[in-house]
């Protein structure tokens, strides 16, 4: 350890303390005071660390944590970035604060999860140590920010290629993620899902019509949401990869959970996951890969998936005047798609609040609400009791929903929180909020001045 | 015999970014409240047994992945028809990428130019700034009336009207065809062209209207029955505002 990477672990360390103390949660400044004074402090700490990075649009945060409880349950001590802190400053800040003063980490592994556009400036620094990296999937994500779904690829690409050692885990399912198969060095396995997840599934395939590889249209064995699925190209060959870790079969849906059969590296294994809808089945596959990996037996990977608490799994559920407030988060449309596909089992009686914003981190473009199917819920929401519109684009989510055919007479405007959640309160009835992130962030911030609210952990 | 229009989704499958599609939902349901059917016929690459005339095209925005493609399938099969709808006074939205391969050619940042179809009088040509975010133009209809349009335009092309165009709007707020000459989208015949995701339509009703009005006189020579806005005009006035405007 040089005395410059000490001497950035206690500038980092004063500066979030000084920040703590001004009152000032979650800024990226101690990250950017340590690279300042040590761009390769990464590569310090990580020495002697075994590395397991997360990437990809949808479900990071969710997979990180079920990785978490199967490495925790293995015996292994972890650390990892904050939720939503997951550019190169937030993995510093990870770093800093679990080392200790003399500048040593003293755990078996960190968790980290990492922006697909920031992988390369993180991993980088990793070279030539033991890193795992899993990457969920590529969905059409904030274009914005982005541009196409092939610049995320590639840019996950170029993060991969910094390690010549990596352990590759990838999603079969989407044909876009397993393009990156193509990276010679690298140790590759595959998770996916063996038939369709639902009946009349969506099949939405409009982020990756055309072969990668041959730009032929692809075909499909199955679908299981958005692009995803038993992808083929008759032309080149391309095609899904038989999956080490496979869901063989989804044995029952319940309300906050699924029993499901899995194939995981031959061996069949039937355990109940304890997350709602099926797009946390794919995040569960990601960290059952893991958990084979690093070799926990079968007993404690059905115990750990048994065990996974829902607050985090991108639905939160608060009480608040005897009746039931769950939170969820959506950030594009693949990812809201999965939410409908919830609803639409739930078929919901009480209100339903769709909150969206277009501030960056939600992306300025709010046309994608456009490539949500809202009209595959319109049959099964019509018993809900009310439709309540916050965000400072509720008034475009409104129109969205009359355009999907919803009943009119039942939709509400109301932008100020604090009056909606007085409204939710007198309803006598639970209510849906589908909140965009930084509405999440500004309703519960409301909220918690009616209930008392856990920090937030989502993404 | 019910009132029907024929709705043609062009390259249905590779323009379709940005919520686009929420344009053909708008035209079918603002038909259909109207008592009117529609009938939306999506084409893709070659499919040439489905060139016949219709009432409303629709072209959308794509990526670049598959440019390359595209140009290849229009010249191939669809140059001639779509000329021909156009001259024909079919109605035609093109949107972003839609618009801009309307016209007669790109013109890349070497000089190189990829040839489009030609059918419009304004070419583009790439720059490197990116015009992106809310906007606003001030659009003249049919029957002389001024209103606003809204939208989120997201380019880095800057695309250049000749004489045979008119363009769709003078931008308020925002940037427009290329920034610099405060014009926004193109008309010519029937056909209107804008960089207007969004999508364009919803909360436009106006134009949404429009373009129907035009499309059921040319096919029933009698006035589109009219149709309320309330929810329309909310959205629209909503960001407005927040535009400052």
């Amino acid at each position: 350890m040089s005395i410059r990477a000490t001497l950035a672990v206690w500038a980092g360390k004063i500066t979030t303390k000084i920040l703590k103390l001004a009152g000032s949660g979650g800024t990226s400044l101690p990250g950017k005071v340590v690279l300042k004074l040590c761009p390769d402090i990464l590569g310090c700490l990580a020495k002697n660390m075994k590395i397991i990075c997360v990437t990809g649009t949808n479900g990071k945060t969710t997979t990180c944590h079920i990785i978490r409880d199967m490495l925790e349950a293995n015996g292994n001590t972890v650390f990892g970035n904050d939720a939503g802190a997951n550019l190169l400053g937030g993995v510093v800040a990870a770093f800093v604060s679990a080392a200790s003063m003399g500048g040593r980490v003293d755990k078996d592994y960190a968790l980290l999860e990492c922006d697909e556009a920031a992988l390369k400036s993180i991993v980088e620094h990793f070279g030539e140590l033991d890193v795992t990296a899993v990457v969920t999937n590529v969905f059409r994500d904030q274009l914005d920010r982005y541009g196409e779904v092939l610049t995320t690829v590639n840019k996950i690409r170029f993060g991969l290629e910094q390690l010549p050692n990596v352990k590759l885990v990838l999603n079969a399912d989407c044909s876009l993620t397993t393009s990156l198969n193509d990276l010679s060095h690298s140790e590759i396995y595959y998770y996916g899902v063996n038939g369709p997840l639902y009946e009349g599934t969506s099949s939405d395939i409009s982020d990756a019509v055309y072969c990668i590889h041959c730009k032929h249209k692809y075909r499909y064995h199955y679908h299981t949401f958005g692009h995803l699925g038993g992808f083929y190209c008759d032309k080149c060959g391309y095609q899904r990869v038989t999956p080490n870790v496979a869901l063989t079969k989804v044995v029952e849906w319940r309300e906050q959970s699924s029993v499901v059969r899995m194939d995981v590296f031959g061996k069949t294994v039937e355990a109940e996951v304890m997350l709602p809808g099926g797009y946390n089945l794919y995040n569960a596959l990601a960290a059952v890969t893991i958990a084979s990996l690093i070799g926990l037996s079968q007993d404690k990977i059905i115990a750990v998936l048994g065990g996974l608490t829902t607050h985090f799994g991108r639905m939160e559920q608060v009480e608040y005047q005897g009746h039931k407030l769950n939170l969820v988060l959506v950030k594009n449309p693949a990812g809201f798609n999965e939410v409908l596909q919830f609803l639409i089992q739930q078929r919901p009686e009480g209100n339903i609040v769709f909150g969206l914003n277009d501030n960056y981190a939600d992306g300025k473009d709010i046309s994608w609400i456009y490539d949500v199917e809202f009209e595959r819920l319109t049959e099964a929401a019509s018993g809900a009791k009310h439709f309540y519109f916050t965000g400072k684009r509720a008034y475009d989510m409104q129109l969205r929903l009359k355009y999907a055919d919803f009943d009119t007479t039942k939709f509400s405007v109301e932008k100020d929180y604090k009056k909606l959640i007085t409204q939710l309160g007198q309803s006598g009835t639970g209510t849906f909020l589908v909140l965009s992130y930084t509405c999440m962030l500004e309703f519960r911030d409301k909220l918690s001045e009616f209930v008392p609210l856990k920090k937030y952990a989502q993404e | 015999m019910s009132e029907l229009l024929h709705i043609c989704h062009l390259y249905y499958d590779i323009l379709n970014l940005y919520g686009d599609n929420g344009n053909i939902r708008t035209m079918v349901k603002r038909l259909e409240w109207r008592g009117i059917e529609s009938k939306v016929t999506q084409l893709s690459f070659g499919e040439v047994e489905l060139l016949e005339d219709y009432d409303i095209i629709f072209i959308g925005g794509g990526q670049d992945f598959e440019q390359e493609l595209l140009v290849r399938d229009l010249f191939t099969y669809k140059a001639d028809w779509l000329k021909g709808e156009i001259e024909k006074g079919t109605v035609i939205l093109g949107i972003c990428g839609g618009y801009q391969m309307l016209g007669k050619y790109y013109e890349a940042a070497d000089g190189t130019r990829v040839d489009f179809l030609g059918g419009i009088d304004v070419y583009t040509t790439a720059s490197d700034r990116r015009m992106i975010g809310n906007f606003i133009y001030e659009y003249t209809g049919e029957n002389g009336e001024t209103f606003p349009v809204v939208g989120f335009e997201n380019h880095n092309g800057q695309t250049w009207l000749g004489d045979n165009v008119k363009p769709m709007g003078r931008i308020v707020k925002g940037f427009g065809n290329n920034g610099e000459d405060g014009t926004e989208g193109a008309r010519y015949k029937n056909v209107f062209a804008t960089y207007s995701h969004g999508p364009l339509l919803p909360k436009n009703a106006g134009i949404a209207d429009e373009l129907l009005s035009i499309a059921y006189r040319r096919k029933y020579n009698a006035e589109l029955p009219s149709l309320e806005h309330e929810m329309e005009d909310a959205a629209l006035n909503d960001i407005k505002q927040q535009l400052g405007c």
